[in-house]
């Protein structure tokens, strides 16, 4: 019980508190707090030191272990530099809606540690959609009209995504009439263990509306259009929150359901509906890499791109799986360090134009630098993480019996990553403007954070701590892949 | 019993998709609320507990009164013109509703031969959650995009029942407070629209795009 507190109840508590708090300085302090010790929590029971018993309709497994810790590690960071990009001046109307910016962190947590640890699909359901109601305010931070369509789309073509799944999960209940599990709970071990004996026509249907639905959440082609508006027109720590855990946690659902499909006659054509989504979320980044003109667009449009590697790595399996399992891990903490500079550039140079943005090396030496390396980090360069969980879904690529996917991804990747070099090399190097006047940029807490999350991924990468290769392994072993 | 239910349904979902006026889509949702409601209390008539009336309850509560009421409060202070803006001609709308009802009801016969489930009601809420989709793609006022949401939540709901699916009940209040909280904020993102750009309908909202 003590962990289901600590994980679940309390945010939902201090949410309740910073409502009731007036000062933002208290409300920062609460939420840090919090966020330390969620962190603290799901790493304890990450590395196997605690084992929880959650109660209802909660458990944990490697999966839900593993994306409790991402959650929590994006968590705590967004936190952390909260309070610092507050300070930032905004307009009056903005500035009167921060109040409830820390009693929606709190509240986001909260939905998305159930969501995560919820063994039941309705609960999983329920907790999802009220993860989109908790960051669809938050999107709208700036209290512009940019800001507000892309809260409107966003909330909008999610719910009805979402409620897609709904149907999706339905169908997965007719699957199951006529087998001994017929009238019982939608729990998802219940499920894997009677898979064989569901009705194969609707664990397909179910599958497709589930994989659809979630999609507009997840941000894969073609449904990326609202998560992509609202990622970009987000503030910064909130659009690292939403590409650093939110999409996660909609693509667990859809794991969920293809682990029920795993021992099934429909696993080879879940395997091709996922590949298929993959490609196409591949081929919208290329296509619009080469329009963007919004630097922050074009960080929303890496996110789908990378959504689309994860999902390409499920869908072909083998090595490429438990490479898409690492790439999860990097990608939000590339994520993180992406959109954490984007937004000091963006607080120095007022606009999210690639063309207003000149010689940010000079004018901003400190995010400058930061925001190369993390480019060269998504890039997968080596030493960075992203290289290593690359390699890993392009060598299971080859080794798989479609070589040809490893093909079209290498052309799409080269491609998304010239272009991409090419606007962010304009806007960190080019001319600098005669009138601006070089202000020193001082050191602030987050540069302080993206260093600490630049050496994580190297980190990470290059040690590969057994535990969680070892965790890796178990999920791989969870959805019938023996490494 | 819940055949007929059904049937007056998807009668709701014809007159929706004929009339011209704002109002009439905010009556539409409270009968569908009331339908719905009935639904779930036929089950009980024989053996009465409190405990199974929390559901209909909420659901009344929530799909009957305090929904409709928000919508109709949204309509008066925005001061919302009376007609809904189709894009497409409503004699047109019609018949694409009426060829998708004949579609889905064969397919609900067909799918009806290999699994159990009870036809009509499955039918209907699927025709619900199509028809909800028509709306909202071929409707110009956002206002009307909620109701064309809220019709295919409706349509869900009485799909979930004919599968008989049992959620447990706090789930299933998990799910209508979502619907609630997400109509909730529309309004207010409604509210702000309004007061932003001129107007309420999908054509302002273009200002993002590559």
């Amino acid at each position: 019980m003590l962990e289901f507190s600590i994980l679940i109840l309390i945010p939902l508590i201090a949410a309740a508190v910073c409502y009731l708090i007036k000062s933002i300085r208290s409300q920062y302090a609460i939420s840090l707090t919090i966020s330390a010790l969620h962190l603290f929590s799901s790493f304890i029971i990450f590395i196997g030191w605690y084992k929880p018993n959650l109660p209802f309709f909660f458990s944990t497994d490697p999966l839900s272990k593993l994306f409790l810790l991402i959650l929590s590690n994006v968590y705590f960071w967004v936190v952390l530099i909260s309070f610092s990009y507050l300070k930032r001046p905004v307009t009056s109307k903005a500035e009167a809606g921060k109040k409830y910016y820390f009693l929606l962190l709190n509240f986001y947590l909260f939905a998305n540690t159930a969501a995560i640890l919820s063994n039941h699909f309705g609960m999983y359901w329920v907790a999802a959609e009220a993860t989109t109601l908790s960051v669809a305010p938050l999107i709208y931070y700036y209290r512009n009209g940019e800001a507000l369509e892309a809260m409107w789309k966003y909330l909008f073509l999610v719910s009805v995504g979402i409620a897609f799944a709904f149907i999706g999960i339905l169908f997965l209940t007719l699957s199951a009439n006529g087998t001994t599990m017929e009238g019982h709970q939608l729990f998802f071990s219940e499920f894997v263990k009677n898979a064989t004996k569901l009705n194969p026509v609707w664990l397909k249907a179910s599958f497709i509306f589930i994989f659809v639905g979630l999609s507009t959440k997840i941000g894969i082609a073609p449904m990326h259009s609202g998560d992509v508006d609202a990622t970009s027109n987000a503030p910064s720590p909130i659009a690292a929150l939403m590409s650093g855990s939110l999409r996660i946690t909609a693509l667990l659902g859809v794991m969920r359901i293809f682990q029920i499909l795993t021992p099934t006659t429909s696993y080879e054509f879940a395997k091709l509906i996922l590949i298929i989504g993959g490609l196409l979320s591949l081929a919208v980044a290329f296509i619009f890499m080469f329009k963007v003109n919004n630097y922050k667009r074009l960080l929303a449009y890496s996110s789908v791109e990378h959504l689309g590697i994860i999902t390409l790595g499920i869908g072909v399996g083998g090595l490429a799986f438990a490479g898409a399992m690492y790439h999860v891990i990097f990608n939000s903490l590339n994520k993180m360090v992406l959109f954490f500079t984007a937004g000091n550039i963006h607080n120095r140079f007022k606009t999210r134009e690639v063309n207003g943005v000149r010689a940010v090396i000079n004018l901003l030496p400190w995010t400058g630098w930061l925001f190369l390396l993390s480019f060269f980090a998504i890039s997968a360069i080596p030493p960075f993480g992203i290289f290593f969980s690359e390699l890993m879904i392009f060598e299971g690529m080859l080794f798989s019996d479609k070589p040809w996917i490893l093909a079209v991804t290498m052309f799409l990747l080269l491609f998304i990553f010239i272009n991409m070099g090419r606007t962010l090399f304009q806007m960190l190097y080019g001319e600098k403007d005669e009138k601006t006047q070089q202000e020193k940029e001082s050191f602030e807490i987050i540069h302080f954070a993206v260093i600490v999350l630049l050496i994580l991924l190297i980190a990470i990468g290059i040690i590969s701590p057994g535990i969680l290769q070892e965790n890796i392994l178990s999920i791989s072993k969870d959805f019938g892949i023996i490494l | 019993m819940q055949n007929v239910l059904s049937i007056l349904f998807c009668l709701s979902l014809f007159y929706l998709s004929v009339t011209p006026r704002v109002k009439a889509y905010v009556t539409v949702l409270r009968i569908q609320g009331i339908l719905l409601t009935i639904l779930l209390i036929l089950p009980f008539i024989e053996q009465f507990s409190i405990f199974a009336v929390i559901l209909p309850a909420t659901l009344f509560i929530i799909k009957v009164i305090i929904i409709p009421r928000y919508i109709d409060k949204i309509i008066l202070e925005l001061d919302i013109k009376r007609t809904i803006e189709p894009t497409i001609q409503q004699f047109n709308f019609l018949l694409l509703v009426i060829f998708s009802f004949i579609i889905i009801f064969l397919a609900a016969s067909i799918l009806s031969q290999s699994t159990e489930i009870e036809i009509i009601p499955f039918a209907s809420g699927f025709a619900a959650v199509v028809v909800g989709i028509f709306i909202i793609i071929f409707r110009k006022k956002l206002i009307i995009h909620v109701a064309g949401f809220l019709v295919l939540e409706n349509g869900i709901f009485l799909f979930g029942t004919a599968v008989a699916s049992e959620l447990p009940i706090m789930i299933e209040i998990g799910v209508l407070l979502d619907v609630f909280v997400v109509v909730f904020l529309m309004g207010i993102a409604l509210n702000r629209i309004s007061s932003t750009f001129e107007g309420f309908d999908v054509t302002i909202l273009r200002r993002l795009k590559d």
